[in-house]
C-alpha cells in the first residue's frame, strides 16, 4: 500500500505550472527516487508534501488520510521529516542541540516544557546522540557547526531529519555540493538508512540513483514524464530524450 | 554557588549603600524589564521596539487600583503581571506573522496607539501630569514607605524573577527559541509552530514588564506619561544592548549601567545621553555581546597571557 500519496498535486507560481497534476504513489518500505533537470519541480514537491506550500489544486494523502493544507509544523509531528538541498540548520548551536531540537519536537510528550531543564530529557537525547551516530557525527557532537566541513554539514542535514525518528523521509539533494570521495560516503549512508525508512531521494546525480532507487519518478517541467524500476527508466526513450540525453545516450 | 550569583547577592547587598535606595531599587526594577525584553530581543531574535506598551499598561491598571481600592502591593503585582502579559498578548498576536523592519515598525507603532491612549484619557492617566499618588500599602505591618523595606521586596522580587527566567531559558522552551531565532524556516520544518512560540515569548516578557511597571509606580509614587512612551521603550532596548543581549546577565548589568549613569552623571551634566550614545556605537561596531562579552574577553586574555 502506497504510504504517501498524491492525487493531481498542482502548485502554480503565477504562470508557471512549477508542479503540474502530479499523481504519484510511494511504497512503504522503498526508496523511490524523483529525478529531473534543475528546475523541473522536484523541491516545490516536496514543499507541497511537507505543508511549507499550499497546493493550487490537488491532494495529498499520508497512510490513507487527506493531509492537504496541514501546515508544515504539523506534517513533521505525522511523520514526515526533510533535509533540504541548501544546508538549512541551526548555526550557533552544537551538532547535539541542532538534532536534540528535531527530537523533542516530535518526542512523546512535551511535559515541562516550561520548567524541566532541557539536559534532564535523557530519551530525547539518545536519540538525538543516535541520530548523529546514523550519519557518522557521534564524535562530533559537542562541536558548534561553524566548526565542522560543508560535507559534514550535510551529513548534519540528514541527521535533523532522522532525530525526528520519522516514518518518511524526504531527502532533497543529500548530495549537493560534495565532493566525488564524500558523495560516496553519503551514497552509503543513504542505503545503510534504506529499509529502515521510507525514503523519497531527490537527485540528480545519476549513477546515484540508478544504484540505490526500488524506483524512479521523473519529473520534467513540472510534470511526471515516466515511473518505473531503475531498469525501466534508462529504457525509456522519453526520458532518455528528456533528460537522459546528454547524459547516458 | 555560581560565580554569577555571588557577585549577583553582593550587589544586592551592597548597592543600598552606596546608592540612595530609589536608585538601587530603580536599577533592580528596570533589570526585571530587561530581562523581559531579552527573552525577545536575546533569545527569540525579536527586536521589540514596543516594551513599554506593557510596562506602562500594567502601572496605569495597577496604580489605579492601588490608589482608589488600597488593593494590597502583591495584588497589584499579580495585576501588573496580568495586564503585561495579556497586553503583550495582544500586540504579539498582532506582530509575530511579520518580520524584519516591518515587526520592529509595528511593535513601535502599536505602543504609540496605547501612549495615545493614556495621553487623551486624562479622566483616568491624568494625560500628560501623569497618575499621581500611588501608595504603597504596608504588607503585614512592613511600611514599605520606608526605602530600606521597599528596596529589600523590591530586590526580592528581581531574584525570584531571575530564578523564574533562567528556569525558562535552560527548558526546552529556552531552547526551542533559540532555535527560532537561529532559522526559523528549519525551526518550523522540525515541528514548532513558530507564531505560537513568539507569541509565547511575548506573553512572558509582557508579564516581566508588567511587574516592573507596577513596581516603577509604587516606587516613584506616580506613573508619569513617559512609562508607556516610546522614550520607555527604546531605555530598555538600550540598556540590554550595551549589557549584552546573548546572555542571561546582559539585561541586568545593562540597567546597572543605564540607570546609573542617568542617576549620577545626569546631576553633573546635562548632556550624558552623549555618553549613552557613544557606550551604544561601541557596542554596535565593536562589542556585538555588550558588557558580558567584554568582560568574558578580558579574563580568557588575562588568562591566555604567559605567567612571568
Ligand atoms: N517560491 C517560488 N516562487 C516563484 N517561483 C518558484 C518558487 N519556488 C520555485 N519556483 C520555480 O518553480 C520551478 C521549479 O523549481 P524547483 O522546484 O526548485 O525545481 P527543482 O528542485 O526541480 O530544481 C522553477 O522554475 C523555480 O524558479
Ligand atoms: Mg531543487
Amino acid at each position: 500500500m502506497a504510504i504517501l500519496e498524491t492525487k493531481n498535486l498542482s502548485k502554480a507560481f503565477g504562470a508557471l505550472a512549477a508542479v503540474d497534476d502530479v499523481s504519484l504513489g510511494i511504497e512503504a518500505g522503498t526508496l523511490h527516487s524523483i529525478i529531473g533537470p534543475n528546475g523541473a519541480g522536484k523541491t516545490t514537491l516536496f514543499n507541497l508534501l511537507t505543508g511549507t506550500y499550499l497546493p493550487s489544486a490537488g491532494r495529498i494523502l499520508f497512510d490513507g488520510r487527506d493531509i492537504t493544507g496541514t501546515p508544515a509544523h504539523r506534517v513533521a509531528h505525522l511523520g514526515l521529516a526533510r533535509s533540504f538541498q541548501r544546508t538549512n540548520v541551526f548555526p550557533a548551536f552544537s551538532l547535539l542541540d541542532n538534532a536534540w531540537v528535531a527530537a523533542f519536537a516530535c518526542g512523546p510528550s512535551w511535559e515541562g516544557l516550561l520548567w524541566r531543564r532541557a539536559d534532564r530529557y535523557p530519551e530525547v537525547k539518545a536519540r538525538a546522540l543516535a541520530a548523529l551516530a546514523d550519519v557518522g557525527l557521534a564524535d562530533k557532537a559537542g562541536k558548534p557547526v561553524r566548526e565542522i566541513s560543508h560535507g559534514e554539514q550535510r551529513q548534519l542535514e540528514l541527521a535533523i531529519a532522522l532525530a525526528a525518528a520519522p516514518r518518511v523521509l524526504l531527502l532533497d539533494e543529500p548530495a549537493a555540493g560534495l565532493s566525488p570521495e564524500e558523495t560516496r560516503k553519503l551514497v552509503a549512508l543513504v542505503r545503510a538508512l534504506k529499509g529502515r525508512y521510507t525514503i523519497v531521494l531527490i537527485e540528480h546525480k545519476m549513477d546515484i540513483i540508478m544504484s540505490v532507487s526500488d524506483r524512479i519518478s521523473v519529473m520534467h517541467f513540472g510534470s511526471l514524464i515516466a515511473e518505473g524500476t531503475p531498469a525501466e527508466i534508462q529504457k525509456n526513450p522519453e526520458v532518455r530524450r528528456a533528460y537522459l540525453g546528454g547524459v547516458a545516450a | 554557588m555560581k560565580k554569577e550569583n555571588i557577585l549577583l547577592l553582593a550587589a544586592v547587598l551592597v548597592l543600598p549603600l552606596v546608592l540612595r535606595p530609589a536608585i538601587a531599587s530603580e536599577i533592580w526594577i528596570f533589570a526585571i524589564f530587561g530581562l523581559g525584553l531579552n527573552l525577545l530581543l536575546g533569545y527569540t531574535g525579536l527586536l521589540s521596539f514596543g516594551q513599554a506598551t506593557f510596562f506602562g499598561s500594567a502601572a496605569y491598571v495597577a496604580g489605579w487600583l492601588l490608589k482608589h481600592y488600597g488593593i494590597s502591593v502583591f495584588l497589584a503585582l499579580g495585576t501588573g503581571v496580568f495586564v503585561g502579559a495579556a497586553s503583550a498578548a495582544l500586540v504579539g498576536y498582532l506582530c509575530v506573522q511579520r518580520s524584519g523592519l516591518y515587526f520592529i515598525m509595528l511593535t513601535f507603532a502599536l505602543n504609540q496607539l496605547f501612549y495615545f491612549v493614556a495621553y487623551q484619557w486624562t479622566s483616568v492617566t491624568g494625560g500628560e501630569d501623569g497618575m499621581p499618588g500611588i501608595p504603597r500599602p504596608a504588607f503585614l505591618g512592613i511600611d514599605f514607605n520606608d526605602p530600606f523595606a521597599y528596596y529589600v521586596f523590591v530586590s526580592a522580587l528581581f531574584i525570584v524573577s531571575l530564578w523564574i527566567m533562567r528556569r525558562i531559558v535552560e527548558s526546552p522552551l529556552g531552547k526551542i527559541l533559540q532555535a527560532i531565532r537561529e532559522n526559523e524556516v528549519r525551526a518550523e520544518a522540525v515541528g514548532y509552530d513558530v507564531a505560537r512560540f513568539k507569541l509565547a515569548a511575548f506573553v512572558i516578557g509582557g508579564a516581566f514588564s508588567g511587574a516592573a511597571g507596577v513596581l516603577y509606580a509604587m516606587l516613584f509614587g506616580i506613573v508619569p506619561l513617559e512609562a508607556i512612551g516610546f522614550v520607555t521603550s527604546g531605555n530598555v532596548v538600550f540598556a540590554t544592548l550595551i549589557g549584552g543581549s546573548g546572555s542571561l546577565y546582559g539585561p541586568i548589568i545593562g540597567s546597572f549601567v543605564f540607570i546609573w549613569l542617568s542617576e549620577s552623571v545626569s546631576t553633573l551634566w546635562a548632556r550624558w545621553p552623549l555618553l549613552l550614545g557613544v557606550a551604544f556605537v561601541i557596542v554596535v561596531l565593536f562589542l556585538r555581546g555588550g558588557v558580558v562579552e567584554a568582560w568574558s574577553r578580558f579574563w580568557s586574555w588575562r588568562s591566555s597571557k604567559p605567567k612571568t
